[in-house]
């Protein structure tokens, strides 16, 4: 299972969004949704790419949690659910940067967004396919322009984030 | 009524037995201390008592009702509370982690709060209630724990190795909590220890586990007593006989006579030893080249001889024989 996970990893974006073209191309198994060149398709992409690397970094955090906690919240009489939530509040840090690392393979994602989503003006175009398209037009400063807030973007996620984690760290 | 009856108990880690225990019956209100050296397999039994894990084989029953399915061990988790060795305490304050099984089991918000501030008080903790709990000592580490299993009143406290924090006035702020509390309602208190003193200190009773068996070489020669007080020597009452020991404390301890101390003969000896009591053999215990003789001199005594001196003196059950030793063996906790 994390083996699988980890190739998933290390998958090429443009290799699945190939993938989901083929599957959603009009003669394709789920051609019938008509969802290719959407913004849904580009969401349904994102997820498949951003999924294993959560699970697998936040298998990683659970697993690094130290065993007492869990035979602690066991012995004090806590169900499944509550037993879980206080393992994963302990690893909340680590949980947080897979939420990051996630975040980040999707903000920076151009391959698959560009081919399932078709870079469709007010559409489907997203930062980084905007600014591929501003780029090869020659039309550098609106890329700048573009890079910029996309940076910004992930700086104010992080900043959030962190943010978070501090409030529930009394 | 029984907290824990466990019967044909086997566990295995690995495919290596650590645990086979064929009996064992813990009182209601029992202060049972469980004692062997590292590895004897203390641990695992207090984490199968407090049904964290099943036994391989076997039973063990809670309060007369056997315990064996995943949903079984989950309900008896909320009466039985195990406080590990090395306790964790969760994120937060030390008062979050006192609310979290009051929590787990429903308790509603005003009545969290009461409830927390009685266990913290009970363990004069409550000074501590909103300090952050990754900042405590390990003594307050360990009385944060403790506080925090019994707020949520269970009818057995399983303690690893409670005395093994550096903090010796911790533990005796632990312990007098723990016999306040059993003063207060009907609670099962069973702790492992690496320490005979501890154990002696500490224990209502003892059970000596060696490489995974109930040991027959149980620490013997224990009694409660209360100690009249005075300076120096002090002569206390056990059972019908006075016994000699050096000792200036006053009040309710108990006394231990270490089984070779206990000297044998046929006739009174004439020595310094000041207790000197006529009794008759009742059992013999033989282990390898020493044996262990039983003398009911109206207690019990147990003395350890060589096989050589047993088979010299030539003793055996229902002969009379004289057991003395020095009132400065005869150790006080």
């Amino acid at each position: 299972m994390l083996l699988l996970l980890n190739t998933a990893l290390a998958f090429p974006t443009v290799v699945i969004g190939l993938c989901i073209y083929l599957l959603l191309m009009r003669r394709g198994p789920l051609g019938g949704l008509g969802l290719l060149f959407s913004w849904q398709a580009i969401v349904v992409a994102e997820v498949i790419l951003a999924l294993p690397i959560a699970v697998a970094l936040s298998a990683a955090a659970v697993q690094a949690v130290d065993p007492r906690v869990r035979r602690t919240a066991l012995t004090l009489g806590a169900g499944t659910l509550r037993t879980a939530w206080a393992v994963a509040r302990e690893a909340r840090f680590t949980l947080a940067a897979a939420v990051v690392v996630a975040f980040g393979r999707v903000l920076s994602e151009v391959g698959a967004a560009l081919i399932v989503g078709g870079n469709i003006r007010y559409e489907t175009r997203t930062l980084t396919t905007a600014i591929t398209l501003a780029t090869s037009q020659g039309n550098f400063n609106l890329a700048i322009a573009l890079g910029l807030v996309l940076l910004a973007l992930a700086l104010t996620v992080n900043v959030l984030i962190q943010l978070l984690q501090g409030r529930g760290d009394v | 009524m029984a907290t824990f009856e466990v019967a044909g108990l086997r566990h295995t880690y690995g495919g290596r037995a650590v645990l086979e225990l064929d009996a064992l019956t813990i009182e209601t209100g029992a202060r049972l201390a469980l004692v062997g050296p590292n590895g004897a397999g203390k641990s695992t039994l207090l984490r199968l008592l407090a049904f964290l894990e099943p036994p391989s084989a076997g039973t063990i029953a809670l309060e007369g009702r056997p315990v064996a399915t995943h949903g079984a061990r989950r309900a008896a988790r909320r009466r039985v509370t195990l406080v590990e060795q090395r306790p964790y305490l969760f994120r937060g304050t030390v008062a979050d982690n006192v609310a979290f099984g009051l929590r787990a089991a429903g308790v509603a918000g005003s009545a969290v709060d009461q409830r927390v501030r009685a266990a913290l008080e009970r363990l004069q903790l409550h000074a501590l209630a909103s300090r952050d709990a990754r900042q405590l000592s390990e003594g307050e580490i360990q009385r944060v724990a403790v506080a925090r299993a019994l707020a949520v009143e269970p009818v057995a406290l399983l303690l690893d190795e409670p005395a093994s924090s550096a903090d010796r006035a911790a533990q005796q702020a632990m312990f007098a909590a723990l016999a306040e509390e059993q003063a207060r309602r009907p609670l099962t208190v069973v702790f492992a220890s690496h320490l005979l003193e501890d154990a002696y200190r500490w224990a209502g009773g003892l059970l000596a586990l060696h490489q995974g068996r109930l040991s027959p070489v149980t620490p013997e020669n224990l009694f409660r007593v209360d100690l009249p007080g005075g300076a120096g020597m002090q002569r206390v009452a056990v059972g019908p006989l006075l016994i000699d020991v050096v000792s200036g404390r006053a009040g309710p301890a108990t006394l231990a006579i270490a089984p070779d101390e206990i000297l044998l003969s046929a006739a009174p000896l004439q020595s310094s030893a000041r207790n000197v009591f006529r009794g008759r053999i009742v059992r013999l215990a033989e282990h390898g080249a020493e044996i262990r003789v039983t003398v009911d001199a109206g207690i019990e005594l147990v003395a350890r001889i060589t096989r050589r001196s047993f088979e010299e003196m030539g003793l055996a059950v229902g002969g009379e024989v004289y057991a003395s030793f020095k009132s400065v063996a005869v150790r006080v906790f």
